[in-house]
């Protein structure tokens, strides 16, 4: 056979063979799998970068059971997709949509091999000049670039470092609560409650229970503040004005709620006993003296021990003076 | 103790790189031979008595230091508490600045044997880098930190002061179960690393030309057998991560696209690309330009992927814990990429080479289709990898890139890349006529066809799994023909006999012929990822004690869940028999293990290699209270190909080094030749 | 062609530095932090059967309260550290027109109320089953816990990402009541898995 029968046999033969298996490839019956080819699509959320077809999660497996059952009721693949996108956000697709803001990622690598492309076909019409450098001349150039070498190489690290310390780096919301710290006006009084009972054994949380139960004093709700007093006062973290304080209320609420005088002039002697300096437990303690007991001689008393410091604003000292005046006079208390 | 030395060790590496900057500048500049080894000891005897008192801590369980307390426990056995010495951050810094020694010390031995200008910029490159990665260890990734406030397992605080008052745990909270599920763990991190740290070299010889002002082979040379080396590492380390991923992690996979795999896979691309390139220009002088910027980006590369890996701004499979770290590494990546471009605009009348290209059908045109589809290749892994991020930081807007999207864009440029391999070989260099091209395709195409056709009839119709046959066939096929037309002209002229012409023509063109060995490996590999990712079959089951199912022609039965506890682990697992028409084939056991009485198990599959491809048996949940368990069955057709090919390539890389080494003796003459 | 060069490398420079800053913007950021779709959206719809069993509670039937819906497991670590938090949340607000709603998530009932079992639970909360996970898709759960706060018109106003507590949880639903949108927080890790 001669060499131009042999081409052209091979030629035929080639063709022939590439055509047919075009044609195999093209008819290959085999429909791909639309939920696998769906779950491909979709980052696994309890992975890393695994898709949920891919996944054995139980998690990805029932996104893969979710999606096979949308198939079945005739739901479009971008209808499945969509559905898992809106609880889930964009940020679970893996295959970027060739629209919008990730069109530029299909494009630029195309943009890229035209560029090469353009770049190799401009420099064979363009060989370089193929002009011999002379050393010398270019070690002094080095020496004039060097300075500028230096200040790019400065520039850089002053951008980056700049941009890592100028960007808002918001930490996360305060994890565990710091009790003692709060700011507790914005804070419902259900809140106070919540944080208290989650932390009945936190000796932190002494402070917002005072504060609870002084809002609820305040309002005159005595049913509500007492047991948080109570606590308060049992508790061997609370610091001494935070005891003496529930304590104080205590002794004034029992007096003023079930009129027992014995149990809040016990309560106030506490009181006293941690702070005896404490103006208002003692002028209490003598209203409950005097009102409850008769006892008006040590009520006296305990007024004109009142009257002896000096802190007393005008105001309270024209009260309590009124109220030694009455005790002095026998006066029945208001 | 342990800490102190390790301190010790760091600091000495600091001073031998600072030395080696200082006495490698002045050589460079001052032509005089200088001795450059005491400082490239100085730097090598440190980094290794950094390693060693690592490794000494993790072996003798010294908790006082914060690495050990944190990355290590008394129960993990050997070889895993090893390997802890680099599955941390910090201990991984410490085998980058060891490997970065040891290469720094394979540049002071070709200095030493023929000391010039070019050696010793390079060495002060090589030092001036050591500087960064010891100094990172010294500041802000110091793995031999004491622990001063020791938590019940692990550490609380810590002192970088060796000598602080130490308050040790009892016992360290141990590495990741994952790190410590299969004996590669310990081997493919030191050989990723010793291929991206290789590239250091490439890179310190281009730049000491650069700032020479010394262009021409010689740096070329240098920088092209260096990359060999270093690329052959990194093409074995990938696919040991990728065999790892697969006989490890559940999911039958081997590459998924994610963060880690791309960072590793870019700086390969590169460096494939500077591999063809580089020989454009030893053979005729062009590119030369290009070939700078190939080592300049792969070596970019190399940081940019440690520093996506390390520095918590991507999420991937193994990132490492976020730290100071990704500030340092990324002003570094900026140092390298703005001071070696800015140096390669002072110097661009040197680096400009003027041979023009004669004509785009010829051996220098196919090396341009392999670097642009080369090069557009490593640009779409990096888009798709850097994306997300650019366009959060951007708009706040958050989208994901997978998989789907690189499978669409690498699948058809691996296939181009295929196309042109076949056809790179067989053309001449500057030009070439049709016939003699149609002469050296005409059998290899019929017999690709003649492959892809069959694959068609009897195998599967599936495109890209014809393609990958045909195209391969065509490879091999046109390089076979190569081969034997080069030995029957040398039987012709010689009257040798047939074999010994085979022999003598591939030893005497010794690194083209170890690099046709690679492409043979690269055609398995695309050949073994063909099958397996298109014909690969699921199935799952749930399975009683005494049940059987039958899979893909065998018969899958179970025989009773197990438990085997050891002090480091516990393994919950399934024992099924696999039979094919009633013979016994094998037992496999997939499970659960769990490490260090922790709650967290690790998926560990069974695979069963066999000819045809691998069966992979996973549990997706642990054996109930009656034994019954669900069990997934997946095939793997002709996976074995693919590490096939990864053996066989990275083969052909070692094998060219050696042969490169045979001919450095002639190198300068064959530069000059064209053929 | 030289001078071409030379722009080639000036351009690769500025372009470095581009990609850093970008890069470094990203630092401090957490890359697996999404930002929740549902939020100002309209609140999933959910029908689940109580975990012990019996009549089905829709959130339809919850409508004109503040719904707290929380994803927890028996598994999951930062949920037992939460639960106490949440329950006495839900008894402290009882009568303020908030109800808690838990949803197991990949967990079987049995392990789930033996959790409860320890953990305690509000007289005043539900805790329902999510069989296939379809409510814990529905509200784009990646790792637990994760907590939704749904305003009276049903309308996602709220979510907290890991460990929550009282403070937290009681300051939200304040906000909530005061007709702010408290929007998404992150107070501490989460966990994806059983197996993790």
């Amino acid at each position: 056979m001669s060499e131009r029968a042999r081409n052209t046999l091979t030629v035929i033969a080639v063709a022939a063979m590439a055509a047919l298996l075009v044609v195999l490839v093209a008819t290959n019956p085999s429909s791909p799998d639309r939920i696998e080819a769906i779950g491909e699509r979709i980052k696994c959320p309890v992975c890393q970068g695994e898709s949920i077809a891919a996944s054995p999660s139980p998690m990805a497996r029932d996104m893969m059971a979710l999606v096979a059952e949308r198939v079945d009721q005739g739901h479009s693949d971008e209808a499945i997709v969509d559905e898992l996108l809106s609880s889930y956000s964009g940020a679970v697709l893996l295959d970027p949509p060739r629209s919008g803001l990730t069109l530029i990622l299909w494009i630029a690598p195309l943009a890229a091999l035209l560029i090469g492309i353009g770049v190799i076909l401009w420099w064979r019409r363009h060989p370089p000049d193929a002009t011999p450098a002379v050393p010398s001349l270019e070690r002094s150039r080095a020496w004039r670039l060097a300075p500028l070498l230096i200040l790019a190489g400065a520039f850089a690290v002053i951008v980056v470092v700049a941009g890592f310390f100028l960007q808002d780096r918001a930490g996360p919301a305060s994890g565990v609560a710091d009790l003692a710290g709060q700011d507790l006006d914005e804070v419902s009084n259900e809140t106070m409650e919540a944080v208290i009972a989650a932390n009945v054994d936190n000796p932190q949380v002494d402070g917002m229970r005072l504060a609870l139960a002084e809002r609820y004093y305040e309002v005159g709700d005595f049913r509500s503040a007492f047991p948080h007093y109570l606590a308060v006062a049992g508790s061997g973290a609370a610091s001494d004005p935070q005891a003496v304080t529930a304590l104080i209320r205590l002794g004034w609420m029992t007096w003023e709620g079930n009129r027992e005088a014995t149990t809040a002039i016990d309560l106030l002697d506490e009181a006293l006993a941690i702070e005896p300096d404490s103006d208002t437990a003692r002028f209490l303690k003598a209203q409950v003296l005097w009102c409850g007991n008769g006892d008006l001689e040590q009520a006296a008393d305990l007024i004109e021990e009142v009257l002896d410091h000096s802190e007393l604003n005008p105001e309270s000292r024209q009260v309590v003076e009124s109220d030694l005046a009455a005790i002095r006079a026998g006066e029945p208390c208001a | 103790m342990l800490s102190f030395l390790g301190s010790a060790g760091m600091l000495v590496a600091l001073l031998g790189a600072g030395l080696l900057v200082g006495r490698g500048v002045v050589a460079a500049r001052t032509e005089r031979p200088t001795n450059l080894e005491g400082a490239a000891r100085v730097l090598l005897a440190g980094a290794v008595v950094a390693m060693a008192a690592l490794v000494l801590a993790l072996m003798a369980d010294d908790f006082s230091l914060v690495y050990t307390a944190n990355h290590h426990s008394s129960l993990t056995p050997f070889p895993y508490d090893i390997a802890t010495a680099w599955a941390a951050l910090e201990g991984s810094i410490v085998l980058w600045g060891l490997v970065l020694a040891g290469f720094t010390w394979f540049v002071l031995r070709r200095y030493r044997r023929s000391p010039d200008r070019l050696g010793a910029a390079a060495l002060a490159v090589m030092g001036a880098v050591s500087i960064f990665f010891f100094g990172l260890m010294v500041t802000v990734a110091n793995p031999f930190e004491v622990c001063v406030q020791a938590l019940e397992v692990g550490c609380a605080q810590s002192s970088p002061w060796p000598f602080a008052a130490v308050d040790a745990p009892a016992n360290g909270l141990g590495p990741n179960p994952l790190l410590q599920n299969h004996f590669m763990m310990t081997i493919h991190p030191p050989v990723l690393y010793l291929g991206y740290v290789g590239m250091t070299v490439p890179f310190a010889y281009a730049i000491g030309a650069l700032a020479l002002g010394v262009p021409g082979p010689e740096w070329l040379r240098r920088s092209h057998r260096s990359t060999l080396l270093a690329w052959s590492f990194l093409t074995a380390g990938i696919l040991l991560g990728g065999w790892w991923a697969y006989e490890v992690l559940s999911w039958g996979g081997y590459w998924a696209w994610d963060p880690v795999e791309n960072a590793s896979l870019m700086p390969w691309l590169v460096a494939t690309a500077f591999l063809h390139s580089g020989i454009v220009q030893q053979r005729r002088g062009m590119l030369q330009a290009w070939n700078f910027i190939l080592v300049i980006s792969t070596f970019a590369l190399t940081i940019l992927g440690t520093f996506l890996t390390r520095s918590g701004t991507i999420n991937s499979v193994h990132s490492f814990t976020q730290s100071a770290i990704g500030p340092a590494l990324l002003g570094f990546l900026v140092l390298v990429l703005v001071g070696s471009f800015v140096l390669f605009s002072t110097r661009s009348d040197l680096v400009a080479s003027s041979p023009r290209l004669d004509s785009f059908a010829s051996r220098e045109g196919t090396f341009l289709a392999n670097n642009l589809l080369l090069s557009v290749y490593a640009f779409v892994v990096l888009i798709g990898t850097t994306y997300p991020l650019t366009l959060e930081a951007f708009t706040g807007t958050q989208v994901g890139v997978g998989e789907p999207f690189f499978n669409r864009l690498a699948v058809p440029l691996s296939f181009m890349l295929l196309l042109v391999m076949g056809f790179g070989p067989i053309t001449p260099w500057r030009t070439t006529e049709p016939g003699s091209i149609w002469s050296r395709i005409r059998n290899p195409a019929v017999l690709a066809l003649a492959a892809g056709l069959l694959t068609a009839l009897l195998v599967t119709r599936i495109g890209w799994v014809v393609l990958a046959t045909t195209l391969g066939v065509f490879v091999v096929g046109t390089m076979t023909g190569l081969l034997f037309d080069q030995a029957e002209r040398r039987v012709a002229k010689t009257g040798q006999t047939k074999w010994k012409a085979l022999k003598t023509v591939a030893t005497g063109d010794g690194p083209f012929w170890a690099g046709q060995l690679s492409h043979v490996g690269v055609v398995l590999i695309a050949i073994g990822i063909a099958f397996a990712a298109n014909l690969g079959t699921h199935s799952e089951t749930r399975l009683a004690p005494g049940d059987s199912a039958s899979f893909e022609g065998y018969t899958v039965s179970y025989e009773s869940p197990f438990q085997r506890t050891s002090p480091a682990r516990t393994v919950i697992g399934a024992r099924f028999t696999v039979t094919r028409d009633a013979l016994f084939i094998a037992t496999v056991e997939p499970s659960w293990n769990f490490f260090g009485g922790g709650q967290t198990g690790v998926g560990t599959p069974d695979v069963l290699h066999r000819p045809g491809g691998d069966l992979y048996f996973t549990l997706v949940d642990l054996p109930d209270d009656t034994g019954a368990v669900s069990v997934t069955f997946d095939t793997s057709p002709l996976i074995w190909i693919l590490w096939l090919g990864g053996v066989v390539t990275v083969a052909g890389g070692f094998l060219a080094m050696a042969a490169r080494r045979r001919e450095r003796v002639t190198a300068d003459e064959r530069a000059s030749v064209d053929v | 062609m030289n001078r071409g060069l030379r722009w080639v490398g000036y351009g690769m420079a500025l372009a470095a530095v581009a990609f850093a800053v970008v890069l470094a913007s990203r630092f401090g950021s957490d890359p697996g932090l999404v930002d929740s779709p549902l939020l100002q959206e309209p609140a999933p719809t959910f029908e689940l059967a109580p975990l012990e069993g019996g009549e089905t509670v829709s959130l339809e039937d919850l409508r004109g309260d503040i719904v707290v819906v929380n994803f927890f497991a028996s598994w999951c670590l930062e949920c037992r550290n939460e639960h106490a938090d949440l329950t006495s949340t839900a008894n402290a607000f009882s009568d303020q027109g908030v109800t808690f709603v838990h949803i197991a998530y990949q967990d079987s009932p049995p392990a789930s109320l033996e959790f409860l079992e320890t953990a305690g639970r509000s007289d005043a909360a539900r805790y329902l089953a999510d069989p296939g996970s379809r409510t814990a898709i529905a509200y784009g759960v990646f790792g637990i816990p994760e907590t939704f706060f749904i305003d009276e018109d049903g309308i996602v106003v709220g979510k907290i990402i890991g460990e929550s507590d009282a403070f937290v949880l009681g300051a939200t639903i304040d906000a909530i009541k005061r007709g702010e949108t408290p929007g998404q927080s992150v107070t501490g890790d989460t966990q994806q898995r059983p197996d993790e």
